[in-house]
């Protein structure tokens, strides 16, 4: 370890672990999401109508990622929210949102549309 | 239930895509970085950011940080913001800093710009990716003005979220030589439930980012963290985290409290 004060004989002897730690952090995420999912997940359908899912419970393949497709009919935005599934999104009132989730290990996974708790809520069960 | 087959599914609307999104962060690179410059002190209230951003939520938000050493009085810092997200995609914020050296007294530091992008939907990609551009015009024109930006990445393990976030950072007009920083910022946390979660976290500065300081003159914190959420009904509610970092590096502060309380609605 050098020194305090001291500097690298060659100046440039360590750029390549700093871009190395970048590009790395980088290309990570890009190379992430070259990767083609989408044609290979299941989708599964929720419908949100006067503040309620249905179906209220809805059935997923464990082990797999999947899409779930909230289509909001009602006329005010709602959030799907589970802290279980780790997901939080906004859908804005006669539009569509998909969520992806899993893998998930066999077990009940609560959600809720937190604008209207009280009715709207929900599970999915991964088996 | 109902399945469909992808191939004949509606597609709904995602998130920013990879091209507009690769397109904003070269623009920005090059508009900031061309002639940016720099000396960067660590913030003692910083935080962890995640990709993800939320349409239509507001935010009010305080943060609070405290470093002490090595050889230094303490600072203080703290912020307060006003936030919102006003797409699916773009999450921007406005902090007023304050700063308090020793047994001084508070003062203004700095109004601070942050625009957080998200790239891809949670899930989407085994990673989740998003982009944090930050600008800062401190009250100390000698300081410049400050860009920061880099690229914010999660991972989901089960139960267990981890986030790694790499920065560059510069200062433009300032009196000091100008240079490019790499900061990088992490954090693990085990989701036990929503209003307590744990994990640790750590923030890092190496130095110039083609030319790393020496181990010694770099700074490296680590600690436990706690966070949660308290809902408060409808779109209300209390997010809220904290840490305790020791020095993990001689340049370090010795300790370095940091908390950060959000009221969404």
């Amino acid at each position: 370890m050098p020194a305090l004060g001291a500097r690298p004989t060659d100046p440039h002897a360590r750029m390549p672990l700093a871009a190395f730690a970048l590009a790395a952090l980088v290309l990570i995420g890009l190379g992430a999401t070259g990767t083609a999912t989408a044609a290979a997940e299941p989708e599964f359908m929720l419908v949100l109508r006067d503040h309620r899912f249905a179906p209220a419970e809805i059935t997923v393949p464990a082990g797999a990622r999947v899409r779930l497709v909230v289509d909001n009919q009602d006329a005010a935005p709602e959030e799907f929210d589970s802290h279980a599934l780790n997901r939080e999104k906004v859908i804005p009132g006669h539009t569509k949102a998909t969520i992806y989730i899993g893998p998930l290990a066999p077990a009940r996974y609560e959600f809720i549309g937190e604008f209207n708790a009280a009715t709207a809520h929900g599970a999915v069960v991964a088996k | 239930m109902t399945a469909i087959a992808p191939a004949g599914a509606a597609r709904t609307r995602r998130s920013m895509g990879p091209a507009l999104a690769q397109e904003i962060a070269a623009a920005v690179a090059l508009a900031g970085f061309a002639g940016f410059a720099s000396t960067a002190t660590a913030d003692p209230a910083d935080y962890v950011s995640t990709p993800a951003v939320e349409y239509g939520e507001r935010e009010l938000e305080f943060r609070y940080g405290s470093a002490s050493g090595p050889g230094a009085a303490r600072t203080d810092a703290g912020s307060i913001a006003l936030g919102y997200g006003a797409t699916q995609w773009w999450f921007t914020e406005v902090y007023a800093k304050l700063e308090r050296d020793g047994g001084g007294s508070a003062h203004f530091d700095a109004f601070e710009w942050e625009n957080k992008f998200q790239l891809t939907d949670p899930g989407e990609y085994p990673v989740d990716l998003g982009v944090l551009v930050e600008l800062e015009v401190p009250h100390d024109r000698d300081e410049g003005y400050e860009l920061k930006l880099g690229p914010l990445l999660q991972k989901d393990f089960g139960l267990v979220q981890v986030n790694a976030n790499a920065f560059l950072k510069r200062h433009y007009r300032a009196s000091e030589p100008e240079v490019t920083e790499l900061l990088y910022q992490w954090q693990v946390k085990y989701r036990w439930r929503e209003a307590f979660e744990f994990g640790a976290q750590g923030f890092g500065d190496v130095g110039k980012w083609d030319d790393w300081d020496a181990a010694r003159e770099q700074s490296h914190i680590a600690g436990p963290a706690v966070f949660g959420k308290l809902r408060l009904g409808g779109r209300q509610a209390l997010v809220w985290n904290a840490g305790y970092l020791f020095k993990v590096s001689h340049a370090a502060p010795d300790h370095t409290l940091r908390a950060q309380v959000e009221y969404e609605f």
